[in-house]
């Protein structure tokens, strides 16, 4: 495995109170591999990446559990010097809005550039002809010309293509994509989306979605770790999930996507709003929203379980890939119902 | 036909670009709005759909006064309110009410939720009696689903889908005709997003509201609208019910943004044929000449650099009563199965020369 995420606890000590952003988070992803993290926000979809890749605002942030092991090295040992030269060089992350991550002052060239002086020891001349290659190979017309542009000068599209260009720069194992297509128009997002996959394939990279897009997902993704209140609620292959969701807020989301025959009916809505992640629920966090919970629900946390569609006499569906986990305790009778 | 509430005819806004400091001389124009024409009916609901710094933004604020047009013409029931002024538009304008975007930053952080939903109150009086307007608001937080009980609360305390409630009985405190809501869900969370739709839907039955809403989610627009109109760098380019452009489109644009939508069905990934439009949508400032559409259309000709292509049913289709007998903007128009339900369905554009 590429990264193995095992156990992760985050939180934010804040004055109002210390708000539990991630509970247990449990994922791996190889290399050439895509999983998709789809989640609400609040959801503590961005925060493991951000532990992930060390940028964690600390204070008020700290990892408070857990290991991320990544290459065989668990990253949380590590001292931050160590950190920084695997950030950038082995993972680099694609943000939401390019606009916000690029410096306004500097031209795209010196920071695309900047990559190379800092982690390769590269002259300054030989860095701006790498800047030029990588921005040709996201498709970025005249990149000669517009190497010496500032980020205000390309249109939403360009500027996340020179986003993708700068974490692609130094062939990282594993990129961390936290919605990188979500200020984007759909006609645009389309380029994106496909430019991205084919570099993950070019480079055999390990890749991590992260999107709240159900389409999104279902168009890229390999594996998906659906997450809620800060904890994995169900992960598994992403043909199996859209078939047949084993934990019912994965079936809440799926069902109130509008769909063609139900025009003019009313969409099926998922009741109440996330929690607040001072005041998490006991019990499976999910419970007051879930049309499926029981007393149990509210009082004991569900553990993750193996789903393979085969218990309680119920016919084993040969359809699915396998391979899953669920943390709600009905999860057969979400999956078969 | 019954009279439309709301027509549109030759709407036009450009804000123009100035040079020097004391003579301003106007040296260009970004034409955000470039001529369009729809109408809206009792009780119906238009969806308008296209990317952004398309101008649909600008058309809503048209439509609520909050631009007022370079040209053209907003009839509401007959009456033509881009001249109005005083009186006379304040009572129009009591009917045509908006819905924004941003639960966030339209509400007031200093104002009580009863102050903010009560606001209107202050400026059409006539509405509500003073004595009795904590009741009248009372009952509109009832209406969309919030706890009367909340009227002394403040905007931060609440989350993103209650506050869009918010806004929304903001909007329906005149109990205005038309609601014009500027991508009212798009700021909001997956699983709350439903909530908010269904709560439109059940007040334009309760209220026999006429909506225009804008979005750029097309599944939300196509779930919602009965009619719908696809806008492309300031004009129309394609209008007609949401089944004939969402299942027979004849305009390439709307091909090529319906093929473009991800479709949240993994099985559908292999055998769908995306059209991916190559570059960007050229700036309002310049706007190509012709057919403004056709820098990217990869069916672009000769006459479309010429040639302004009008809306109106295609040639080619003006004898069939088909579903594809609806108004698209293109000289070359015809029709193709975009929908990712039929396999192969759609043929991937040749390269545009």
């Amino acid at each position: 495995m590429l990264l193995e995420v095992r156990d992760l606890h985050v939180e934010f000590r804040t004055r109002d109170g210390v708000a539990k952003a991630v509970n247990g988070v449990d994922y791996a992803v190889d290399a050439g591999e895509t999983l998709a993290v789809l989640g609400e926000s609040g959801s503590g979809k961005s925060v493991t990446a951000q532990a992930i890749m060390g940028i964690l605002d600390t204070p008020p942030g700290k990892v408070t559990g857990g290991e991320i092991v990544f290459q065989g090295q668990d990253l949380l040992t590590l001292k931050e010097d160590e950190r920084r030269r695997i950030r950038g060089a082995e993972m680099a992350m694609i943000f939401q809005d390019a606009l916000s991550s690029l410096n306004p002052v500097l031209s795209v060239g010196d920071q695309l550039g900047e990559m190379f002086v800092v982690h390769r020891g590269m002259s300054k001349k030989d860095a701006r002809a790498k800047a030029v290659e990588l921005m040709d190979h996201v498709r970025i017309p005249a990149a000669k010309e517009r190497v010496k542009d500032y980020p205000h000068q390309f249109s939403g599209g360009m500027r996340q293509r020179i986003m993708i260009a700068m974490a692609l720069a130094l062939e990282p194992a594993l990129i961390i994509a936290d919605e990188p297509t979500t200020a984007l128009d759909v006609t645009v997002q389309a380029q994106v989306m496909d430019l991205l996959a084919e570099l993950q394939r070019e480079y055999h990279m390990g890749l991590i979605l992260i999107t709240h897009d159900l389409g999104v997902v279902a168009d890229v993704a390999d594996r998906i770790a659906v997450m809620y209140a800060g904890r994995i609620v169900e992960q598994a292959p992403v043909h199996d999930i859209y078939k047949a969701p084993a934990h019912p807020y994965t079936r809440g989301l799926l069902d109130s996507i509008p769909r063609l025959d139900q025009k003019g009916q009313e969409l099926y809505a998922i009741k109440g709003l996330p929690p607040n992640l001072m005041n998490i629920p006991p019990g499976c966090a999910f419970n007051p929203r879930c049309p499926m919970a029981r007393d149990v629900c509210r009082t004991d946390v569900p553990p993750l379980y193996e789903v393979d569609g085969g218990v309680d006499g119920m016919d084993k569906r040969d359809d699915m890939d396998g391979g899953r986990t669920s943390a709600c305790h009905f999860w057969t009778e979400c999956l078969h119902g | 036909m019954v009279e439309p509430i709301l027509e549109v005819g030759g709407l036009v806004k450009h804000y123009p670009l100035t040079q020097g400091v004391l003579f301003k001389r106007q040296v260009g124009a970004v034409k955000a709005v470039d001529g369009v024409d729809f109408t809206l009916h009792k009780g119906e609901t238009l969806g308008i759909v296209g990317e952004s710094g398309c101008g649909k933004s600008t058309v809503a604020k048209m439509l609520v006064n909050l631009e007022r047009p370079t040209q053209g013409l907003i009839k509401y029931k007959g009456e033509d309110i881009t001249k109005l002024s005083g009186k006379a538009l304040k009572s129009v304008r009591r009917n045509i009410q908006m819905v924004f975007q941003d639960p966030y930053t339209s509400l007031n952080p200093r104002m009580t939720v009863g102050d903010i939903i009560g606001e209107p109150y202050d400026i059409h009086p006539e509405v509500a009696p003073k004595g009795d307007r904590r009741k009248k608001v009372q009952d509109l937080l009832d209406v969309v689903g919030l706890n009367p009980e909340y009227i002394n609360r403040y905007p931060h305390q609440f989350s993103g889908g209650q506050r869009q409630r918010i806004g929304i009985a903001r909007g329906l405190a005149l109990r205005p005709e038309v609601i014009v809501a500027d991508e009212p869900v798009s700021a909001l969370d997956v699983s709350v997003q439903a909530q908010v739709i269904n709560l439109l839907d059940r007040l334009q039955s309760d209220f026999e509201l006429s909506y225009l809403f804008i979005a750029h989610d097309l599944s939300i627009v196509r779930h919602i609208s009965d009619r719908v109109g696809v806008m492309y760098l300031g004009r129309i380019v394609e209008i007609g019910k949401d089944a004939e452009i969402y299942d027979h489109p004849t305009h390439p644009y709307t091909q090529a943004l319906l093929s473009a939508v991800p479709v949240p069905d993994p099985e559908a990934r292999e055998h769908r044929e995306r059209i991916i439009l190559a570059g960007d949508v050229p700036s309002p400032t310049n706007i190509p000449s012709g057919c403004r559409f056709r820098t990217r259309c990869w069916k672009a000709r000769e006459r479309c650099a010429l040639e302004v292509p009008a809306l109106a049913v295609p040639a080619e289709f003006r004898h069939t009563n088909g579903p594809e007998a609806h108004d698209s903007a293109c000289h070359f128009a015809e029709t193709l199965s975009v929908s990712p339900s039929t396999p192969g369905g759609a043929v991937p554009p040749e390269e545009p020369e």
